[in-house]
């Protein structure tokens, strides 16, 4: 379904709606507070910028540094170029460990390449451990956020899955309640746990290492408790030197949340003595998008999130009307380079406010991309009849100034004269819930002229 | 200096009112100010629901009607916008080059131009600004909340010395209204939302007229605002500007 | 072509042109902080304690006045050997120290801009300790703060695994409620050992 249609659903709940766009608001507002209190906030975001375009400008050299380094310090790199490859490698490593139980921590490309389902048909347990994760997962959806991947849901729902699966007892919603059986719940995967998979915030060339950030700890209990960690990285992950991290860390949890860092910022770099570590670098659509000059920014994406909580269409439509694994502004300019057709609805749902921009912590021109995609959408895909003709008669009234003033005066007639019950027929979508203006009788244009016409003659006689 | 006055297509035709008011407010501040009758639109309908090649003849009518002035002068945020930012489409003369450089929106031209705040008006009501979108993050005519930076508003700066207005403050600043053109009718219910939380946000913070530097979120807000009966009225800062005295 | 060749392949065709790494001189983002009060009061809000202590045999009666209750504990400091109900030693498995109620560690590092402590994997010898106790108590000394991030990896060198932890551990993920304790630790305090006793 079309985001529109999904936005439609959305919105039948008008209180839900409204509870949405203050839950995300409110993140967006504490961001605030927190960047604004950085001196040099913006210059931050200009240096997030440059590393980023830098590395990409770079990046098959930074990633034979990298796998050069992480070889070194005995961690073992994997090559993926698309999502099936990347869950046959996470597969093929698990069935070497004899790993039947995993945990894994937040990793949206393990979402994008859908690796649950991938492993579970094949008999492997995947617990998702980030409260927010392990709560779409029993549900069986997916997430909604990036950052707060179950944002959509409220207390009392989480309450009634808890009782359901964990066995928790009716607490009317308590998330200090909810959150300790979480604990005991998670703890025994940990225990339990054969091997852990973690995403990757930030691979660091000159290092061989990398860093995975969390607020609950869940990512390091996994991999450091299961004799086998896995991380899975996009290839896009990666900045030259472990200095960078002293910009990119200030930025991100600032933009997700407003904290002024993570609760756990950990930074891999060996296995420990006797364990087993693994990188799998995923390509998966993301060359491709390289070669693309006017959407190769979208790469510098650090994941926070921002972009969501500032949009007010996400907000007000929520991250499932997005259909697709990174919702919001930054999901609709990476998604049109990964399937077109599909979803090909994503870069109009937005009003081009800009907000996203403005916002992200790398500086990313979102709203500029979304306008892109609409110019290739329109014409690489079939569009609706009415729109194709529209734009056609539009464009050539525009052209011609009598034809568009004689256009224009009929419709003002129309707009004065036609019945309500024609004006406001079911195609007028404009006027479903709101007035059409007035049409006056003159135009700004006619005045004008009348006004010159005045003064000409007042001159003449 | 000459100056070529464009009044945008919805304007011209829904609401002269408007072109009016910024005419008689240009003309008061001892502009000499010219309306070519050959303009039509800027494009940007078309362009922003991705038909930026159909919109190419509009381009090049405006770059025909303004291409003599020093200035062009238009009561419009979003179109000023557009014709600096995506007036790329076009072949870059130096006539094209010119006219993208040289367009302004009314009140940065008056702030930044004409260097003028007291335009010598009187409007004894409450005001609540909409800080439209194009306006404020492409044009940069105030800081948005997203940067940042030291506050300013070229609204503000004017608005503040008009005789009688109180500026009410809002508890979103500059969220969008929800219009975004077509959006306003392929994302139907997600713009709908929009508004009407926009509107509940100048009621709740006792505004009486809720005043923009772009009609089309007004015209958008005005029709929430007329269906639903609320008591609140917009009006564009151009009248607001060129009232009393 | 496997897989690897045909990425970096594609990525030297695809990428583009390249330009220069810019120099981050970090002294612009120097606002002259207090880094002290400033620490203190970022790892307050966001859910730490910040104990000063006059001397490290003030660590002791601090622990004991912090945490009454705890049993099973262990400090990587020297001179707090009374403080261990164990020895690392006969942990045959991380997964053994899931009742461990107090991990005490000292630092050389942390920062004032957020409240985040550093912590390699030469002060703890099995990494998991830092997540799985239920009380995390660091011992600073002043002189160990720094301002910022930027100075932060300027002192960063060699580790194997290293981490920065700022307050306890804490989720939003109901409703956007904050609860401390999600994971990891339960609660996160600093001994603070004043400039002018430190040696």
């Amino acid at each position: 379904m079309s985001h529109p249609k999904l936005a439609n659903i959305f919105n039948e709940d008008e209180k839900k709606v409204d509870w949405h766009d203050k839950a995300l608001w409110f993140v967006r507002h504490k961001r605030d507070l927190s960047a604004h209190k950085v001196k040099g906030w913006e210059t931050l975001r200009e240096f997030g910028h440059q590393i980023k375009a830098h590395t990409l400008a770079n990046l098959d050299q930074y990633l034979i540094e990298f796998e050069k380094n992480a070889l070194s310090n005995g961690i073992e790199v994997h090559w993926a170029t698309n999502a099936e490859e990347h869950n046959k490698i996470v597969h093929r490593i698990l069935k070497e460990c004899q790993a039947k139980k995993v945990v894994k921590s937040k990793s949206m490309l393990t979402e994008e390449c859908h690796l649950n389902p991938f492993l579970e048909e094949r008999g492997i347990e995947v617990i998702d451990t980030d409260l927010g994760e392990r709560i779409v997962q029993l549900a069986k959806e997916s997430p909604s956020h990036i950052v707060l991947p179950a944002i959509h849901k409220n207390r009392h729902e989480v309450d009634d899955l808890f009782q359901q699966h964990l066995n928790t007892k009716p607490c009317n919603g308590d998330p200090q309640y909810l959150t300790q059986k979480a604990r005991k719940h998670l703890r025994e995967k940990f225990i339990n746990a054969d091997a852990a998979i973690t995403g990757v915030n930030f691979a660091i060339a000159e290092t061989g290492g990398f860093v995975v950030c969390t607020n609950e700890g869940n990512a390091d209990m996994g991999a450091h408790l299961a004799p086998v960690h896995i991380a899975c990285m996009g290839m896009e992950k990666l900045i030259p030197k472990q200095d960078h991290l002293g910009v990119f860390l200030r930025l991100l949890a600032r933009s997700a949340t407003g904290q002024p860092i993570t609760t756990y910022s950990s930074h891999f770099k060996t296995p420990a003595k006797g364990l087993k570590m693994h990188i799998v670098i995923v390509d998966n659509g993301r060359s491709e998008q390289l070669g693309k000059p006017d959407f190769r920014a979208s790469l510098h994406c650090i994941r926070c999130g921002a972009c969501m909580n500032t949009c007010p269409i996400y907000r007000r439509s929520g991250g499932h009307s997005y259909n697709y694994t990174i919702p919001g502004p930054i999901g609709s300019i990476l998604s049109p380079g990964k399937d077109l057709k599909k979803h090909s609805s994503l870069p109009f749902a937005s009003t081009l406010c800009g907000s996203c921009s403005d916002v992200c912590p790398v500086k990313i021109d979102i709203h500029s991309q979304l306008y892109k995609w609409r110019q290739i959408i329109t014409k690489e895909m079939k569009q609706p009849m009415l729109k194709r003709k529209s734009m056609k008669i539009m464009g050539s009234l525009f052209s011609n100034p009598t034809q568009f003033n004689r256009f224009a005066k009929f419709c003002r007639w129309a707009l004065r004269n036609l019945p309500k019950s024609i004006l406001y027929a079911k195609p007028n979508v404009w006027g479903k819930s709101r007035e059409l203006p007035k049409g006056p009788k003159m135009s700004f244009t006619e005045w004008h002229q009348n006004r010159e016409n005045t003064k000409r003659m007042k001159n003449n006689g | 200096m000459s100056i070529g006055l464009f009044i945008p297509c919805y304007i011209d035709q829904l609401y002269p009112k408007v072109g009016i008011a910024t005419l008689e407010l240009l003309e008061k501040l001892n502009v000499q100010v010219t309306y070519p009758s050959g303009q039509t639109c800027c494009g940007q309908p078309m362009a922003n629901a991705g038909y930026e090649r159909e919109s190419l003849g509009a381009c090049q009518n405006f770059v025909k009607n303004f291409k003599d002035f020093d200035y062009v002068v238009t009561p419009s945020g979003s179109c000023a916008y557009h014709v600096k930012k995506h007036y790329n489409i076009m072949e870059q003369t130096p006539t094209t080059q010119k006219v993208r450089n040289n367009i302004f929106e009314l009140c940065d031209f008056i702030i930044n131009v004409l260097k003028i705040k007291d335009v010598g008006a009187t409007f004894p009501f409450r005001v609540g600004l909409h800080q439209s979108c194009h306006g404020l993050r492409g044009l940069r005519l105030g800081s948005c909340s997203e940067r940042v930076g030291n506050h300013y508003s070229y609204m503000e700066d004017l608005l503040q010395q008009v005789k009688g207005v109180r500026i009410m403050p809002l508890n979103r600043a500059d969220e969008c209204c929800g219009f975004g053109g077509t959006f306003a009718v392929t994302e139907e219910a997600v713009s709908i939302k929009m508004g009407k939380d926009k509107i509940k946000d100048h009621l709740n913070n006792g505004v009486e007229i809720i005043t923009a530097t772009d009609m089309s979120c007004l015209m958008h807000l005005e029709g929430l605002i007329m269906r639903n009966k609320q008591p609140i009225k917009v009006m564009h800062i151009a009248e607001i500007l060129n009232s009393g005295s | 072509m496997d897989s690897r060749s045909q990425i970096l392949t594609k990525i030297k065709a695809n990428k583009p042109e390249p330009m220069d790494l810019l120099h981050i001189d970090p002294s612009i983002f120097d606002e002259g902080l207090d880094v002290v009060p400033a620490f203190t009061k970022t790892l307050e809000a966001v859910g730490g304690n910040v104990c000063p202590i006059d001397s490290m045999e003030a660590v002791h009666s601090k622990l004991k006045t912090l945490l009454p209750n705890a049993r099973f504990t262990h400090s990587t400091l020297e001179n707090t050997h009374e403080i261990n109900t164990f020895s690392f030693d006969a942990i045959e498995r991380p997964h053994d120290l899931e009742d461990l109620d107090i991990l005490m560690v000292k630092s050389d590092l942390a920062v004032a801009e957020n409240g985040a402590v550093w912590i390699d994997d030469s002060k703890f010898p099995i990494r998991v300790l830092p997540f799985i106790t239920k009380h995390l108590v660091f011992v600073i000394e002043e002189k160990a703060i720094v301002p910022y991030m930027h100075q932060a990896y300027e002192k960063i060198r060699d580790f194997n695994f290293g981490v920065f932890i700022s307050g306890p551990s804490k989720t939003a993920d109901i409703e956007q409620a904050l609860v401390i304790g999600a994971q990891g630790a339960l609660s996160l305090t600093v001994l603070l050992l004043t400039a002018d006793t430190t040696p």
